[in-house]
């Protein structure tokens, strides 16, 4: 009942306004070097906090290949809060995130040649900056971000390059 | 915070199979000064089949210390049938006994002075700590009905040491 409660819940707010992202991400750090070029696919709302500031939630799916069998999946929930440098809601912003990875599972092969299977759930740690702009009324956001997914003693650090575009069902005064 | 977690040395999967290893087992002794080095990762899931590495069995009236590396193997009997802490020693007068083949040539308790020792110094949780000595005699040559054995108490086995070698009932 609890979990279809906080589903419902997220669903109202992303119904209301959110940007729909893209982004290309590479892992980084120690036993990355096997990994290609990740991409993902978020949904991320705001809500603001004061004039041009947000703050922001997003959830996502991140994918990481290593070939076409095995590879790392991550869904991260984030909290954040999206700072505009001039106050405006647009141009250059500031955002920090934390957050949980909700879902996380690396699939590699085994010694024996069988599949290995890791899941994992941890603390997310992200800082990003972007710029907000808008085309025909529609905002846009390309955005870079370091984030890091610490569990069991290790992290999964990447860096993310995105950009998202806004769609929504109700519109508000203030748009990110 | 970010960089914080930056700073830890490994990633998820690699400090996840690390915590999946299982108990790594060392068994290591200096025969005539010359260093031997035995190490299992995850010993506790040894293969009964392809033979264990490093390990303690239990068999009639006594168990059995032993690994194998790449110059040989060693053997160690502890004669019990209850394995504890303790002292266990074996001296030639009891008979000839085979303790290791180091480079190809094994090495025996035969000659009078010759003996092992081996102290369990802990045993938790099937695993079991210690030390080890020990003066063998090499056989020179196996024949029938007589071996023939070289300069007797000639090999040494010293700062013999274990740890967490898993004993298979």
């Amino acid at each position: 009942m609890n979990k279809k409660l906080f589903a419902t819940f997220l669903l109202f707010f992303f119904i209301i306004q959110a940007n729909a992202q893209l982004g290309v991400m590479k892992l980084v750090g120690n036993g990355t070097k096997d990994y290609k070029m990740g991409f993902g696919a978020f949904i991320k709302t705001g809500f603001p906090v004061t004039e041009g500031n947000d703050a922001t939630l997003e959830i996502g799916a991140n994918i990481f290949p290593i070939d076409d069998r095995y590879g790392t999946v991550m869904c991260p929930l984030k909290v954040g809060y999206r700072y505009t440098l001039d106050g405006s809601g647009k141009g250059f912003y500031v955002e920090p995130q934390v957050g949980y990875d909700i879902y996380g599972v690396t699939s590699l092969e085994g010694k024996d040649g069988q599949d290995v299977n890791l899941k994992y759930h941890g603390v997310i740690f992200a800082a990003g900056t972007g710029y907000l702009f808008y085309i025909s009324d529609v905002s846009f956001d390309v955005n870079l971000r370091y984030e890091t997914v610490i569990a069991h003693g290790g992290s999964n650090n990447m860096v993310s390059l995105g950009i998202s575009k806004s769609f929504g069902f109700g519109r508000r005064d203030t748009e990110y | 915070m970010v960089v914080f977690s930056s700073c830890l040395k490994q990633s998820i999967p690699d400090a996840m199979l690390r915590s999946t290893k299982g108990t790594t087992a060392t068994l290591s002794y200096k025969i005539n000064g010359n260093a031997v080095n035995i190490s299992v990762d995850d010993a506790d899931n040894q293969s009964v089949y392809s033979g264990y590495t490093l390990s303690v069995t239990k068999n009639a009236g006594y168990f059995l210390l032993a690994g194998s590396g790449i110059t040989g193997e060693i053997t160690l009997s502890l004669f019990t049938d209850s394995l504890r802490t303790g002292n266990y020693k074996y001296i030639s007068g009891y008979g000839p006994m085979f303790v290791t083949d180091y480079n190809n040539t094994n090495e025996y308790v035969y000659a009078p002075y010759d003996s092992t020792s081996v102290n369990i110094t802990s045993y938790h949780n099937g695993h079991i700590d210690g030390n080890f000595s020990g003066m063998l005699t090499p056989l020179i040559q196996a024949g029938n009905p007589y071996d023939t054995f070289g300069t007797p108490s000639s090999v040494s086995i010293t700062d013999g040491s274990f740890k967490n070698v898993p004993v298979f009932y």
